[in-house]
This record gives structure tokens, sequence and C-alpha cells, in this order.
């Protein structure tokens, strides 16, 4: 293990809807500046743990710490400004609006946002869209989105949806990023251009874990794999350890 | 014939505010309110009993009428905008159905159904504003500057922030956007300029009465900005025109009042559905992808 | 003592209709999650049905009734075929939604106004206009009626639920439209029934009105109003959450009077229900309202 103490660290944490039991004593660590794969089976629990972080969903025990700071029970979107984003499995772009706005909406612009500085502080105010308009672009130039800047949302084809899903919240500035399955429903080409784009991620500072169902993409792209089933950890470890596991593959083909 | 004129403008300047204030809401937040009515009602009470009671001036009233306004609306919004949009629907009906209670029945304040005679008119350095072509122009600047407002409000990032709260409330929440308190700063913000328009309506009639804040007003209200079409700022002013022009048709017709009156209801609750069925865009709307 | 029995008494009796107009828009809303305001429409429509075929047409009172619950039935249905479904099927917002419905409210009161006048219009009920007094207590025959009636409704629409198929055809989309949809269950069909019931089991409360104090063209707007406030009182998708809820606010605003001068009896409710949804946003029992799934 890393000598580092884990950015974001899950300790315990269980969760039930009715009498099923989603997550169940799930613990692990997430590692600064790597990419965490969270693996396993349908219905393992893999987007409520998501959830449980992000704050939209309450445990019932449990403790899930950023940086050494209790983030369990703080709203959505108190977690998402201590550092935590997310993509969401069916993207929720704000599809009526344009690709820029929805990377605008990710970019600091903290006075045009409060009422009272916005009438009694213009000048500040336009300065600062002005920096988050350049920042925007910024990030669309990064994702390779720039042409596409003024188009609404729900006109980009596919893939582009996705990589506009993860540009947004790259332009937050907060250093952990979750990503609900990047590549599903790609095809390989799309998948190609977005890989790399996810490892680049990395090298930009963030920390990515990220929920996936390709094997093989996860044994290429993560640093460390968590198997989770039925809402507990069965193992954590680097990738090739895990995939040796024949106990490991069978629950997870379902053989 | 002038004077008709004047005064069909005024109401059309004040209308225009209500709309324009409530769209803050229909149009750019989703968020449904029932209760513009009180809200204005409650506008030109606190300006009037400001006028009356304490002796105080046009500015120093509307001023007044707008913190109460906010005050009233915060005090519904807080814990019902907290839970999710229908709460505040039923909320809101209920702040509609106490505030015209409090008019109707607190009758050491507020005079019950007699109502507050002898408002003043307002005074502009010094000037007393009492003929009604004057008040088009006062009126008119209030329109303006509400209109000013809800322009700022919506072309900032704070509206594109309203934009995404109506669109996605949880990917708004994903990207750290405070959802409940953007939704209740919203509220306050329409009720204190829905109230102002109160306060206008005071000072020009120079007499109030529970009657002109009911529930039908405030569905009428609405109708003015769907109809006009809440994608637009202009679209709830270009509603006030249509829909003030429509019982001035009706008195020309010789309609006794029994029948006019609930005839103005059915053209207004028969727009809303013909529009929600056909053009939900209202009559300025784009048509919009996937509508 | 005896003033408090009475008001008590008066309570239960108001408290029957405002179950029965509860338990049927809440079984709408918790099925269908349509704001369905014009219920108050169809809650004095049936009311004027029930005066039209008694006055107009000569029709025997019970008969009467039995043709405006059926009429009522049908105008529910047809306020879902018409406006709602087309409505569903261009994928409008609820906002939508509800703004049709609140027109639509609007429309046919007036309408109502216009035909029937603003004044309230009695029935004929004979006999179970007589008086009965039970211990201090002074009623008459027809608050029993509406008593019973209320209890009758409430039972008959939970065993619906429970024990016929399409009840629990109604049970499986409102507890998950998804599901039942996958499971192969037509969820137009499912609303359409939905609101055949849920009128049907309104529209005795706005005959009974008219048989007692007689119908008016505008009550319904403030009962459905009440209906939601009781419904989210008691838990959405709660049945018997949505009567007790309805009963509460009854006993609350009878009872009020005893304390509080009777001209803010209409207030009463809706100052408790601000509170309740800071305390308990959950009603009695019953699910939170969630603006969205994940």
């Amino acid at each position: 293990m890393a000598a580092e103490p884990a950015i974001l660290s899950v300790q315990g944490v269980a969760r039930s809807f009715g009498g099923i039991q989603a997550v169940d004593n799930c613990t692990f660590d997430v590692q600064s500046g790597l990419i965490t794969g969270l693996i396993g089976p349908n219905g393992a629990g893999k987007t409520t743990v998501f959830n449980l972080i992000t704050g939209f969903l309450s445990a019932d025990q449990g403790s899930i710490r950023l940086k050494g700071k209790e983030i369990l029970g703080l709203a959505p979107h108190r977690v998402e400004r201590l550092g935590v984003v997310r993509t969401f499995q069916h993207l929720r772009l704000w599809n009526k609006m344009s690709v820029i706005e929805n990377v605008l909406l990710g970019c600091a612009t903290t006075a045009g946002e409060n009422v009272f500085s916005l009438f009694l502080r213009a000048g500040a105010v336009r300065a600062e869209e002005q920096r988050a308009l350049d920042r925007a672009m910024e990030v669309l130039r990064f994702f390779g989105l720039v042409d596409r800047a003024h188009e609404l949302a729900e006109d980009l084809a596919y893939p582009e949806q996705k990589l506009l899903s993860m540009a947004r919240i790259f332009a937050t500035d907060a250093p952990v990023m979750l990503l609900d399955e990047p590549t599903s429903g790609l095809d390989s080409e799309s998948i190609d251009r977005i890989v790399p784009m996810v490892r680049r991620l990395v090298d930009h500072g963030k920390t990515v874990l990220l929920i996936e169902h390709n094997i093989e993409l996860i044994s290429e792209l993560s640093d460390q794999v968590v198997f989770l089933h039925q809402g507990q950890v069965l193992a954590a470890g680097a990738p090739a350890e895990i995939m040796r596991d024949p106990a490991l593959t069978e629950i997870y083909f379902g053989v | 014939m002038t004077a008709y004129l004047a005064h069909f403008l005024v109401m059309v300047a004040i209308y225009s505010i209500l709309a324009l204030s409530l769209n803050l809401l229909i149009g750019y937040s989703g968020i449904f309110s029932l209760a513009h009515a009180a809200i204005y009602g409650i506008g030109a009470y606190a300006s009037a009993l400001a006028a009356l009671n304490l002796g105080m001036g046009f500015w120093g009233g509307m001023v007044v009428a707008a913190s109460v306004g906010a005050l009233a609306s915060a005090l519904v919004a807080i814990p019902s905008l907290r839970v999710a949009g229908d709460y505040y629907v039923v909320a809101s009906f209920g702040l509609q159905v106490v505030v015209l209670a409090v008019f109707m029945n607190w009758t050491d304040l507020t005079k019950g159904h007699a109502g507050l005679p002898g408002i003043p008119r307002p005074q502009l350095f010094g000037f007393v504003i009492d003929q009604p072509f004057e008040y088009v122009f006062l009126a008119a600047g209030f329109a303006v500057a509400t209109w000013a407002i809800c322009w700022r409000l919506t072309n900032s990032a704070f509206g594109r922030v309203l934009q995404a709260i109506r669109d996605d409330e949880i990917a708004a929440q994903a990207m750290g956007k405070n959802v409940v308190l953007v939704k209740i700063v919203i509220a306050c913000i329409s009720s204190a300029l829905g109230a102002t328009a109160g306060s206008l309506y005071a000072h020009y009639i120079t007499y109030i009465n529970p009657s002109s804040f009911s529930l039908h007003e405030s569905i009428f209200i609405a109708t003015l900005v769907i109809l006009g079409g809440s994608e637009r700022l202009s679209g709830p002013i270009v509603g006030a025109f249509l829909l003030l022009a429509i019982p001035e048709l009706l008195k020309f017709m010789a309609i006794p009042d029994t029948i006019a009156a609930p005839m103005r209801q059915i053209i207004y609750g028969g727009l809303l559905v013909v529009f929600m069925l056909v053009r939900p865009e209202g009559i300025l709307g784009r048509a919009r992808h996937g509508r | 003592m005896d003033l408090f029995l009475q008001l008590a008494a008066t309570g239960l009796v108001v408290g029957s209709l405002y179950v029965l107009c509860a338990i049927g828009w809440g079984l709408i809303y918790g099925t269908t999650l349509h704001f369905h305001v014009a219920h108050g429409a169809v809650f004095t429509l049936a009311a004027y049905y029930a005066y039209a075929a008694q006055k107009l047409l000569g029709l025997p009172l019970a008969i009467a009734v039995l043709v405006a619950i059926c009429a009522a039935a049908i105008s529910g249905m047809l306020i879902d075929l018409l406006i709602y479904q087309p409505l569903e099927r261009r994928g409008a917002i609820r906002t939508t939604l509800f703004i049709a419905s609140l027109g639509l409210l609007t429309l046919i009161e007036n309408v109502l106004a216009i035909i029937f006048t603003p004044d309230p219009l009695r029935m004929d009920v004979g006999s179970l206009g007589d008086s009965v007094q039970l211990g201090p207590v002074f009623l008459t025959r027809l608050h029993l009626v509406s008593v019973a009636t209320a209890l009758l409704g409430l039972l008959a629409l939970m065993a619906f639920l429970k024990y016929s198929r399409w009840g629990q055809a109604i049970r499986a989309v409102s507890s998950s439209p998804e599901m039942a949809r996958t499971v192969g269950i037509d969820l137009r069909r499912v609303h359409l029934l939905t609101y055949a019931v849920g009128s049907a089991i309104t529209a005795p409360a706005g005959i009974l009105i008219a048989m007692d104090v007689g119908v008016e063209p505008y009550r319904g707007t403030t009962f459905v109003l009440l209906a939601s406030v009781a419904v989210i009182m008691g838990g959405i998708g709660s049945i018997p959450g949505a009567a007790l809820g309805a009963l509460f606010l009854a006993l609350l605003e009878n009872l009020g009077v005893w304390k509080i001068p009777s001209e803010w009896q209409s207030t009463i409710a809706f100052g408790v229900f601000l509170i309740f949804i800071v305390v308990r946003p959950r009603g009695f029992f019953g699910r939170k309202i969630q603006s969205a799934e994940i």
C-alpha cells in the first residue's frame, strides 16, 4: 500500500433499501493521483457507493473521509465544494443549454451567482464571467469539443455527450472525479478516444474513481481495483492480481 | 378618452410588473406559485398602511412593501422548497388563503371588506402625481426597471444556475449549486418585485379592499405569463396587454355583470388549457425541440 | 363540554367529506403523479349532476345519486383521456400538466356558475334532513349517512386495491411505474382506471354537500387543496394516511373554533401544514415526494 494517506477513505459504510442490503460494511481507499476502478457484477452496489460518497444518499452507518474530513451526511453541493465531483450513468447534461453553458456551470462564478454582487459589483462580475469563459474554452479544447461550443448539448453525438459530461466536472477544479461508466454504450473507436482522456485527467493532478464493466479496459486503465459483490468489498489490489483470482472471475462472469 | 387610455396603460404596466416577477418563478425556475395575488395585496396593504398610519411617503412605503412581501414569501418558501416542487404549490395556496383572511378579518388593521380609502397620491420631488397620464410614466418607469432587474438576473451566471436547476436539479446539485438556497432567493426576489406592483396600485387607485387580491387574481397573473410565453422576458408584457384588453372589449358588448365575470374566467381558464395543449411555449415563445 | 362534543361531531361530519375527497385525490396523485387540481371540478360536477338528475330529470334520489357517481367517474376519465394523456404523449413537463389542470378547474367552475348561477342549490332529501339527538349532540340523519359513506368508501377502496386484480395493477403502478411497465402493465389504462375510481370515490362528497347545504360552483378549489394538504400530511401513496390527514384537518378546523374566532377557520389547516412540512416532511406514514430519481 502507498505510504501517503488515502485522499478518499470509505470505512464500514452500509445502506439498505427496504429489506435489501445494497451496501454492507464497505471499506476501501482511493489513493491520490491514481485511477481506481470499482468493479463487480450488476447489482453489486457500485452506483449506490457513488451516491453515498457524493451525498445523494444517506448511509445507515460508516464513515467517508475526504483528506481526513468527514463528508458523509453533507448535502451534495457541499461535497462538491469540498472537492468530489461525479458523472452520471445517464449523463444528466443540461440538454437545452449550449455545450459551453454546460461547462460554464462548472467554472467558478461566485460573484455572478450572488444576487447582491450581481447588482452592486458589476465590474467584478464582468471580469469573472470573462475568466470563466476563457476557462470553459480551455476545458473544451482539452476535451476536443471547441467546435461544438455553441451547439445545444442534446445535439451532440453520444460519445461527445460523454466527453461533455466529463468536461463540465473537470472545469470545477475539484481534485476527485467519480466517473460512472465512462465508456458504456460506446463503439471501440469512441472508447479509444475516451481512454487516453481519462489518463490525461491524472496527468492534470486529478484522482479518478471509476465504475467500469469492460474488464480489459479496467486492467489497462486502473492503477488499483476494488471488487464489489453484494455490497461488500471482496478484494482490492492491483488489476493483474484481481484478474488472476479464479473465484472473483467466476463471480464476475457468473459462471 | 385619453383618461381611459391612460388608465388602461397604467394597469398594463402594473400587471406587467406582476407577470414579469411571477415569470421568474414559473418560467425561469419551474416553480409554480398560487400566491402572487396575495403578494401583490401585501404590497398594496403594506404601503397603504405605512402611508395612512405612519405617514410614510411613496418611496418609503414601497421599501416596506417589498420587504414585507419578500419576508412573507420566505416564510413559506424556506420550509416548502426544502422538500420538493409540489409542496410549494400547496404552501403557496396556503399563503394565499391566510393572507386573504388577514385582509378580511384583521379588521382593526385592514378594516376588512370595507377596505382602506384615502391613500395619498405619490409625490416626486415635491410634485404630486395625480393625473392619469402622469401616472402612466411612473408606472411604466417601474415596469422598465423591473424588466431591467429581471434581465440582469436571467442573463448572468445566476440565471444560468436557475435554468440548470429548472432543467435538472440533481445535476445542479452534483455541480455544487445550492439548489434550495437559489430557489428561496428567487422566490423572495419575485415577491419583493410583485409587492412593488401592489404599492403602485394602492397609490394609484387610492382605495384598496381584499377583493382585488383573490385566488382568481393569482390565476389571472399566471395566465398573463403563460399566454405571453414564459421563455422570454417580453412574453409576460404581451400577455398583460392582451388579457387586460379582453375585459375592456367585453364592456363594449352588452353582457350583464353576472355573466361577464364568470365569462372572463372561462376565457382565462380556456386559454390556459388550450395553450398547454397546443402551444405551451406561449405566443412569443420559440417552439423547442422535443416539445 | 357539550360545545366541545358538538364541535367534534361536526368535525367528524365535515371530516368524512374531506376523507372522500382526499382518498380520491390521493389515489390519483399517488398513482399518476398528476397534481390534478381539476379534481375539484369533478367534485363539483358530481354535485350538479345529482342536482340536475333529481330536479331537472325528476329521477328518485337514490337513482340520481348513482347516475351522478357514474357521470363523475366518466368526467374524471375524460379529463385524463382528453387533456393529460395528450400532454404526456408529447413529453410535457409536470408544470404544464398542472397549469392545464388549473385552467380546466377555472373553466368548469365558471361554466357551472353561468348555467346554474353562483347561488347554492339544494337537493330534496326528504326524511334524511330530520335531526337526530345523540346525547348532547345534534346532527341530521344525512350527517350520519355522510360518516357511514366515508367509512364504507374508505374500506371499499382499500379492499379494492388489495384484493382485486385491477386494484393490484394500480398499486403496482403506484409503487414503481417502470417496474409495472416491464411486467406488461399498460400504464395508460391503469391511469384511466385510477381516474374512474378516484373520481367515483370523491363524487359522494360533492353530492352529500348538495343534499346538506346546497351545491355552489366554487367550493371545489378549497376542497381539492385541502385534500392535497391531507395527502401530504398522511404520506404520499398511503390511502389510510390520506384519510387520517383529512380527518385530522377537519377536527382541527372545527375544534379550533372553540378557542379561535370562526373567521380564521380556513387558515388553520394551512398554518398546520406549514409547521408539518418542517417537522415531518414524509407525512404520518408514506414516502416523501422525490423531485427526481437518480
